[in-house]
């Protein structure tokens, strides 16, 4: 008799699968082109030095080649692709005064209320540009600076920004950091003043709502000597038949003894490339964290890495990846070892269904001067049917032998002996599956806020049925 | 004296990952005037083993489709190495034991080199039906010798059939050698390979598995000493394609001075094969600041009712086991050789031919008795 199969429900995506009609928003023609390029940097009153960035970047963008080593990713074709929509409506702090639609979009994925009760500050983004910026005026008086990109490159911030845009993420580092160099808009400015500890955290949400467009949005953070944030981020889009594309970039300064944790609930939409770049640079005493939630996108090109520049600083990486039909999500972490005493830590695990392809893929770094790195890596990979796939391809770079490096990872489906084990305890075989699963995924999301931890329950909550394999 | 330009990439990776890590191939290019020097030797033949050189067809023992099963096969060094092996070598030795024969005595073949000699081989190994059969190589120079050796060797062994390969590599360290194999596993087959990676100056050693038959297995064992400037390139490739076909690899070694060493295993459980088991081990003992070390454990996993583990561990002697050796009397220098020693006895211990431990005995003796 065949076995019965367990049933792992998708994600449940109809909180994010409706659509806002786009009539009255200002967009450029689709492709890449230097006019376009130009065109982004008027309408955005880029200072001239950033106008130059931006086409020096294109320039770079059509120099270098796509990636020849991850998912397949012919079906973006860039021509296809709008570069900048803008909503019909200036950025806000008076959320009364967000357009209707666009504050039922954010109502109804709870961002308002989420800022009422857990959060210091919040910041919506609506396709290219942000529409609310809002940051609680206790927060604001410690001298912490939270606040769109555009805002911070014209007014007092330029040349704080014009020190450290893309200075750790160069338009260099590959194809889509060039294309985000030339036609970047929205996203959000951080400054936390030296000593200024956030006991509550800070969350940019970003919405895609326009059909074959691409958000470009730039993250930057500076946490200053002895401060401690933790920043949120939120991504989601409504399904469209055509490709959509996410090539974000964040860059994050952590100061000497400062403290952040950088957490990601990505659930983009199954038709979008969400190629985005991620990069922290660690001072002396400085630790970093990253809790990575993956569930959403066509397909992901997503490794955050830490810089561990500084003497003794720290870096940690805590993800999930849950990759169903038609996705291919190629996710992990990059980790760089330079100053002495430097640690860093990954734990990442992988849920494969319905034909979804998971790659779990890293590379840990130690250079020569690394005195007494440790690092370690622990991957997890779950298969729920036999027709999904997940790969681990981690990398290890040595060049001292005054480091300790240790890696472990594992591939399998749900264990015949652990249900036994449950059953004979007398739990039904279907709880004990349930229970199975839920503890595989717990290590990360024990690691997420407590209301993505929620959701994320609620999106692995399983309605089991029958036994795996 | 024929002198040919090897441009290749080398050790090309089956699942590719960020080009910056140097890791997806190895490039090659440099000129390499082969002579044909060198001896081969067999030193044993034992009963019920044939041994027979020529073109692939010549000896019409073996069934046409057993060789072309081979031929169709790369090694793990890549198609572009296997198309100059092609290009060379118009000799084959064939190794092969008669079907039902289970051979405990080794075929033993010794390859003797001089400085400057510069020559490339293939040999093929078929285990027929229910045999067994282990064959023994080493390559063997001068300490200082520099040259070039290319060795292919093939192998299948048939249903219930069992290849044991011992390869001890102690060529000098001026020397360019590369080591192909490509395996194939039938129904209830085994593959066993030791391999003692010592010598030469710059060594890629390929290894492509094919477990294709129900219950086949693969058990690799590797050691590697790199000292100086050596440099060693390893990439392993075992492919399950058999329900229930287990595989293990386990690669141990030390780097010291400015020595590197690159290692690839990939582990790949296809579509189909239910119930396959695939586990992967490196250790590497790091002993001078001037090493540099690459590791890529790699699983990838087309099948949900398979089990695929995969462990790293890199680094320096532990300060616990180092206290506990000098509480003892050992020096932090004579706790290092020691612990070196240890990693290469792993697989010197498993060969079981008393000749070919005391030479390896004798090599690593030599090599540690420099730094007195």
């Amino acid at each position: 008799m065949e076995k019965e199969r367990t049933e792992v429900n998708d994600i449940d995506r109809s909180i994010y699968d409706f659509r806002d009609s786009e009539e009255g928003f200002y967009k450029v023609k689709e492709g890449l082109t230097p006019a376009i390029v130009e065109q982004i940097s008027k309408e955005k009153h880029d200072p001239g030095w950033m106008r130059e960035f931006r086409l020096k970047s294109l320039e770079i963008y059509e120099k270098l080649k796509v990636p020849d080593w991850g998912p397949d990713i012919s079906g973006l074709n860039m021509d296809d692709i709008v570069t900048y929509v803008r909503p019909n409506t200036k950025m806000s702090a008076k959320w009364e005064e967000v357009p209707e639609d666009i504050k039922n979009t954010f109502e109804r994925l709870g961002i308002p209320q989420a800022e009422r009760e857990s959060l210091a500050g919040v910041g919506a983004q609506y396709d290219s540009e942000l529409v609310y910026h809002n940051v609680k005026d206790e927060v604001s008086k410690t001298g912490v600076v939270y606040t769109d990109m555009e805002s911070a490159l014209t007014g007092e911030y330029e040349q704080m920004v014009k020190d450290h845009f893309m200075k750790l993420v160069p338009p260099t580092d590959h194809k889509f950091a060039a294309l985000h160099g030339a036609v970047w808009s929205g996203g959000s400015f951080v400054y936390v003043p030296p000593g200024v500890k956030l006991d509550i955290p800070l969350q940019s949400y970003f919405r895609l709502n326009a059909a074959g467009a691409g958000q470009f949005e730039h993250t930057l953070i500076i946490v200053s000597e002895g401060a401690d944030l933790h920043f949120i981020e939120g991504c989601s889009a409504p399904k469209y038949n055509v490709a959509n594309l996410h090539a974000g970039c964040v860059e994050l300064y952590v100061g000497k003894n400062a403290h952040l944790r950088y957490s990601t609930i990505e659930n983009w939409s199954k038709n979008m490339y969400n190629l985005n770049t991620k990069r922290a640079i660690c001072a002396e005493g400085a630790t970093i964290e990253w809790v990575s939630g993956s569930f959403g996108s066509h397909v992901s090109y997503l490794y955050p890495s830490s810089i561990l520049k500084g003497d003794d600083s720290h870096a940690e990486f805590t993800g999930i990846t849950f990759a169903g039909k038609g996705q291919n999500l190629d996710t992990g972490a990059k980790m760089v070892h330079i100053g002495k005493d430097t640690s860093s830590f990954i734990n990442t695990k992988s849920i494969s269904k319905d034909g979804g392809i998971s790659t779990y893929r890293s590379s840990v770094t130690v250079m020569p001067d690394a005195e007494n790195a440790k690092a370690s890596v622990s991957c997890a990979s779950l298969m729920l049917d036999d027709i999904s796939r997940s790969d681990t391809i981690p990398a290890m770079d040595i060049r001292t032998d005054r480091a300790d490096i240790g890696h472990e990872a594992k591939i399998g489906r749900i264990s015949d002996d652990a249900v036994f084990y449950l059953m004979s305890r007398g739990i039904g075989e279907e709880d004990a599956k349930a229970m199975i699963v839920s503890g595989f995924a717990d290590p990360v999301s024990k690691e997420l806020p407590l209301e993505y931890a929620v959701e994320m329950n609620n999106l692995i909550q399983l309605e089991m049925k029958g036994a795996i394999g | 004296m024929e002198s040919r330009q090897l441009k290749m990439k080398i050790n090309p990776i089956a699942s590719p990952t960020w080009n910056f890590l140097r890791l997806n191939d190895v490039p090659i290019d440099e000129t390499v005037k082969l002579n044909g020097r060198g001896k081969s030797i067999i030193q044993n033949i034992p009963p019920k083993v044939m041994v027979s050189s020529g073109s692939c067809r010549e000896c019409g023992e073996c069934e046409a489709a057993t060789y072309d099963d081979l031929r169709q096969m790369n090694t793990g060094l890549g198609r572009e190495a296997d198309d100059f092996f092609d290009e060379v070598c118009d000799d084959v030795l064939h190794i092969r034991s008669r079907k039902n024969a289970k051979v405990s005595e080794p075929v033993c073949i010794s390859y003797t080199f001089e400085d400057g000699d510069a020559n490339a081989m293939r040999q093929e190994i078929i285990a027929e039906e229910g045999s067994s059969i282990t064959v023994i190589m080493d390559y063997t120079s001068g300490r200082k010798d520099k040259g070039f050796f290319g060795v292919q060797t093939k192998l299948k062994a048939c249903e219930n059939a069992t290849i044991r390969l011992i390869k001890i590599e102690l060529l000098g360290d001026g020397f360019l050698h590369f080591d192909g194999i490509a395996a194939v596993a039938g129904r209830g087959a085994k593959i066993e390979l030791l391999q003692m990676e010592l010598g030469g100056g710059r060594n890629f050693v390929g290894v492509n598995t094919d477990l294709e038959g129900t219950l086949s297995t693969f058990e690799g064992n590797g050691a590697f000493l790199c000292l100086n400037e050596q440099k060693l390139d390893m990439n392993y490739y075992i492919g399950h394609r058999g329900k229930k076909s287990e595989s293990t690899l386990a690669v141990k070694g030390a780097l010291r001075d400015s020595a590197s060493k690159n290692f690839r295993g990939i582990i790949d459980l296809k579509h189909g094969a239910k119930g396959a088991k695939g586990d992967e081990q490196e250790e590497t003992l790091l002993l001078s600041e001037g090493v540099h070390n690459k590791t890529l454990p790699v699983i990838l996993c087309d099948e949900d009712d398979v089990e695929g583990s995969h462990g790293a561990t890199i680094g320096r002697l532990s300060k616990e086991t180092l206290f506990y050796m000098q509480s003892r009397g050992f020096s932090e220098h004579e706790a290092e050789v020691l612990m070196a020693k240890g990693q290469l006895n792993f697989v010197r211990d498993l060969i079981g031919d008393e000749k070919s431990v005391g030479r390896i005995q004798h090599y690593i003796e030599e090599v540690f008795g420099d730094d007195r």
